[in-house]
């Protein structure tokens, strides 16, 4: 906002500074617009709010150390769109973003925004750069504008079975029963059809699939009925409350599991959840997207989120990595031009490296950055660490948890 | 109904075909588009709601059926998109007498036929959401293929007209229906039911006509949004959403009416589009300004818009 708020008095100072200047170049190159689509109202809002913030984040940071090189030190500016939530609102957007001009747009958070406002920027061959929304489905549609830095589902649930295979192994194989409790929609049925196909080839026996509904206002049958299993692992796979609900009332009848292993959950990742029942979330692991710990750029941005009191999400790092993407990508087409930066985008290697997120050399294949991984956390002490891959852990798994 | 009759409807339909050739900015179009949508699915509801007297809460089952439908057989079965269209208009009619025969014949009204209405299009989002078919959580993608022959249009304003087409039709369709002897019928049941029954109204047949009528148009709007967007999910499709916004337009507009449902569409969205280009920074503006409009007209009678205006007008 702080860009966008520049007033008369600002102008002003900004003019005086030019005239005092010497000269140093000719005139200041234009800014690129730069389209960023996010849900601020509604159902999604918290999330569009921290996606929207990661974007701003990476726009001042090359803003403030002189704009992009390539185009004369031309700045950056951001178009934002609120897609409230719905794809017509992102679709809408998309189209004000067309008309003002914008060089590409990123952002979109959930999966139906996002395919509804790719596919219509494609109309204008627009770039347009998914930060989140994980469906398969956006990357195999044949569209030549979409681009997604992150990973998708099938390879999110891959890496999450081969990492608890890797995690058990180390520990000396510690787990070998498991307990499914999964929301009874498609992502959480889907989830459960997968890991009772996979589990058991990996040798772990699934002792029962629980499926409760969502929303879910008490979970103490469920918490029994894992008592009575007695499972040496829980994989949970529900929404923000339902896991909060299950993992407080296991915490309350004391059914302390060997571990408890979740796939894209809403909320084993989040700093609310942390923070409001630090008990409850305690060792509790999730496989999802996170930012890299060992990049000291990392450890500088949470510190600007934390300084605005607000929590470290995975939105944020995952807008400020897309923002720079687009960033290299006109850096190394060198002018503003929709066709020049599609092409540089298809083309971004190992080079590219102001991103943030845990993935090895940049490739895109049909659209899909090929090296887009989700890494595996650990709630640790009250803070959210990565324990897997070893890459990039900043912290030791515990597993199995005792006690 | 003489041609004369028709005449605010050609006029009206005359000036929105123009926006396409005046108007470049595709967010014109695309609101418009959008507004011809939203103004289908009003039309539908004012049919039961509007002249029936029977407030639906649900109208979300008739849409998102027309627009499954729509969206399943082209997807899962390759037929074409256009019988498609017209499959998902028949079952959504079905639907409508089906639902329509089940609280009717009870002889729930009021606020239990909207509650009962509320709790079908529920139980079809949670189908949806569970259900195979319908590609569940994950939604359902109809693959872009820009060509007439697909229903889809390359322009936005050719879409415009495509829309338009069936919102006149529906405009159309509703006058002949308030000259004709359901209409009729159909405004005596929604005065006085038991006086109606009394006068030999079959009640429950005239009710089940205007459920049919009014599902197969909501359900039209349905399918035209899947062809629009291409994308289904339950939320989209059976969410509440939609059964509000097919009810606020209407109400706002004037129920029962031919123009109410088209207008109350362009005041509500319009106005919402106007706060957000003025006062775009602040996010739910819009939402504010649209929730301020529908106090004044509940709060005002003669509850819509048009009949605010007349009160003010006269001495």
């Amino acid at each position: 906002m702080s860009g966008m708020m520049m007033g008369r008095r600002g102008l002003m100072l900004a003019s005086a500074a030019g005239l005092s200047a010497p000269r140093v170049a000719g005139a200041q190159a234009p800014a690129v617009k730069l389209g960023i689509l996010q849900p601020v109202t509604g159902a999604l809002s918290q999330d569009g709010e921290y996606g929207r913030l990661g974007a701003e984040l990476a726009i001042n940071e090359i803003n403030a150390s002189g704009g992009l090189r390539a185009l004369g030190g031309a700045r950056i500016e951001m178009v934002f769109g609120d897609a409230r939530s719905n794809p017509e609102g992102g679709v809408a957007e998309v189209e004000k973003m067309q008309a003002e001009g914008v060089v590409a747009v990123v952002g979109g958070f959930a999966s139906p925004i996002c395919l509804a406002a790719s596919q219509a920027a494609s109309r204008y061959d627009l770039p347009y750069i998914v930060d989140v929304g994980v469906s398969d489905q956006i990357v195999s549609r044949g569209l030549t504008n979409t681009f997604r830095f992150g990973p998708g589902f099938g390879v999110v649930t891959q890496t999450a079975l081969d990492n608890l295979v890797a995690l058990n192994d180390a520990a000396g194989k510690p787990a070998r029963t498991v307990v499914i409790v999964h929301e009874d929609g498609l992502f959480g049925s889907g989830m459960a059809r997968l890991l009772n196909a996979e589990l058991p080839k990996r040798g772990f026996e699934v002792m029962e699939t629980i499926a409760h509904p969502t929303p879910a206002r008490d979970m103490n049958n469920v918490a029994l009925r894992i008592r009575a299993l007695r499972p040496d692992l829980v994989i949970p796979s529900s929404y923000y409350a339902e896991f909060v609900l299950l993992s407080r009332t296991m915490q309350q009848q004391r059914i302390r599991p060997k571990g408890i292993y979740c796939v894209l959950n809403g909320a084993a990742s989040n700093f609310r959840f942390v923070r409001e029942f630090p008990d409850a979330a305690n060792l509790v692991m999730d496989c999802n997207h996170w930012a890299d710990p060992r990049k000291p750029k990392t450890a500088e941005l949470r510190r600007a989120v934390e300084a605005q009191n607000r929590f470290w999400l995975y939105n944020t790092p995952l807008n400020y990595s897309a923002v720079m993407l687009v960033a290299d990508a006109l850096e190394r087409a060198g002018r503003a031009d929709r066709a020049a930066v599609l092409q540089a985008l298809a083309a971004t290697d190992g080079r590219f490296e102001r991103h943030i997120m845990p993935y090895g050399a940049t490739r895109f294949v049909n659209g899909q950055n090929q090296a887009g991984q989700p890494v595996n956390t650990q709630v640790q002490g009250g803070d959210i660490k990565v324990i897997f891959p070893r890459d990039f852990a900043d912290a030791q798994p515990v597993f199995p948890v005792t006690g | 109904m003489t041609p004369r009759d028709l005449l605010p409807i050609l006029a009206f339909a005359a000036v929105v075909a123009l926006a396409p050739l005046l108007v470049t900015s595709n967010v014109v179009l695309n609101f418009l588009v959008f507004t011809m949508i939203i103004a289908l699915a009003a039309q539908g509801w004012n049919l039961l709601g509007g002249y029936g007297g029977q407030y639906s809460f649900g109208h979300a089952a008739f849409f998102g059926t027309g627009a499954y439908l729509t969206a399943i057989l082209q997807v899962r079965y390759g037929m074409n998109a256009y019988p498609a269209f017209a499959a998902g208009i028949g079952v959504a009619a079905l639907v409508g007498l089906a639902i329509g025969f089940l609280a009717f014949r009870s002889g729930l009204r009021g606020s239990y036929f909207a509650l009962v209405t509320l709790a079908f299009a529920e139980v079809f989002r949670v189908l949806a959401n569970a259900s195979e078919v319908t590609g569940g959580a994950a939604g359902i993608l109809i693959r872009l293929r820009a060509d007439p022959a697909n229903f889809q249009f390359a322009e936005r304003g050719t879409f415009l007209w495509v829309a338009l087409a069936l919102v006149t039709l529906a405009l159309v369709a509703t006058l002949m229906l308030e000259r004709s002897r359901l209409g009729a019928q159909l405004v005596a049941v929604r005065e006085n039911e038991a006086a109606a029954q009394a006068l030999g109204v079959d009640v429950l047949a005239v009710k089940l006509r205007a459920i049919a009528l009014s599902a197969g148009m909501t359900g039209a709007a349905g399918g035209l949004y899947a062809q629009y967007f291409l994308y289904l999910d339950a939320n989209i499709a059976y969410g509440t959403w939609i059964s509000v916004e097919a009810l606020l337009a209407p109400i706002v507009g004037g129920a029962g009416t031919v123009f109410g449902p088209v207008l109350g569409a362009v005041i509500l969205h319009g106005l919402a589009e106007a706060t957000k280009s003025i006062a775009g920074s602040i996010p739910g503006i819009d939402l504010v300004v649209f929730g301020i409009v529908l106090i004044l007209v509940v709060r005002y009678p003669p509850r819509d818009l048009p009949g605010l205006l007349r009160r003010r007008r006269r001495p």
